[in-house]
């Protein structure tokens, strides 16, 4: 069955409200993933997410199905450990955050030193314009 | 201009499945997929300030408190990085302890790696509703 095609810029719900479409465009997260860090790294969830590599220890990269238009996105993480004294920071010194318009790359490092670590299952969520 | 009234968007070819053209106008995103499914700012003195498909949040110990959903997720496999105020934020160990009707325990530490209230607490969930 063909699919229709909607034109409009504001939706209004009957008691909730109404959203300007750009904040349904703009608003929406344009990946997110959830995943395995430890043993063989693997994604467990996701959305317009296409693969994790894991890059060593706790250093991750996601690849997204369909690509960002630049570098220029939002993220945010968090992380599980099941370790006591780990936790979810990211970036420490050697593994800053890389972002390109495919991809996503970062380091989980511990909460209570700046030791790069695996994490038991991680999040990560983009928001930003996709090409 | 143009506006759409309705209360509710369902797919032609799969219910679930309704795709919005992207900001470079040459790729489409899936909108449920794309959409919060909840999110919450949290005082430990004041309780939510205002949230999204969160029925309540437990204040557990010090420091320690999670989101309750009003419509459960599909699984607990969905993404929620969390944001607070604190000194370093963490979600619990062990972990995980996430439920299709709960987020992980969100964890706030002082600046000297005790367990600590804070007045804001963030969390925004993405992945599938049931």
């Amino acid at each position: 069955m063909a699919l229709g095609k909607i034109k409009a810029d504001t939706l209004e719900h009957s008691t909730a409200g109404l959203v300007d479409t750009k904040f349904v465009v703009d608003g929406s997260a344009k990946a997110w993933t959830n995943f395995v860090g430890t043993g063989t790294a693997a994604i467990n969830r996701s959305s317009n997410s296409s693969g994790l590599t894991d890059n060593g220890t706790g250093d991750y990269t996601v690849s997204f199905t369909t690509n960002l238009v630049d570098a220029n996105f939002s993220f945010a993480m968090a992380a599980n450990q099941t370790s006591t004294g780990t936790g979810m920071v990211t970036g420490d010194s050697g593994h800053q955050t890389t972002l390109t318009a495919g991809s996503i790359r970062w380091g989980f490092t511990g909460s209570s030193s700046n030791t790069i670590t695996d994490v038991t299952t991680g999040s990560v969520m983009v928001h930003g314009d996709l090409a | 201009m143009s506006e759409i009234k309705t209360d509710k968007l369902t797919g032609v070819g799969t219910a679930g499945v309704i795709v919005v053209t992207g900001e470079g106008n040459s790729t489409t995103t899936n909108l449920q997929q794309g959409l919060a499914k909840a999110w919450f700012t949290f005082n430990y003195a004041t309780t939510v300030q205002d949230s999204f498909n969160i029925g309540s949040v437990t204040d557990e110990a010090t420091g320690h408190c999670f989101g309750n959903f009003s419509s459960n997720m599909n699984n607990n496999d969905f993404a929620h990085p969390a944001m607070t105020g604190a000194y370093r934020t963490r979600f619990e160990n062990p972990g995980p302890d996430a439920t299709t009707s709960r987020t992980n325990t969100i964890e706030t530490y002082n600046s000297s790696g005790s367990s600590a209230d804070d007045n804001i607490v963030n969390c925004t969930v993405h992945g599938d509703l049931a």
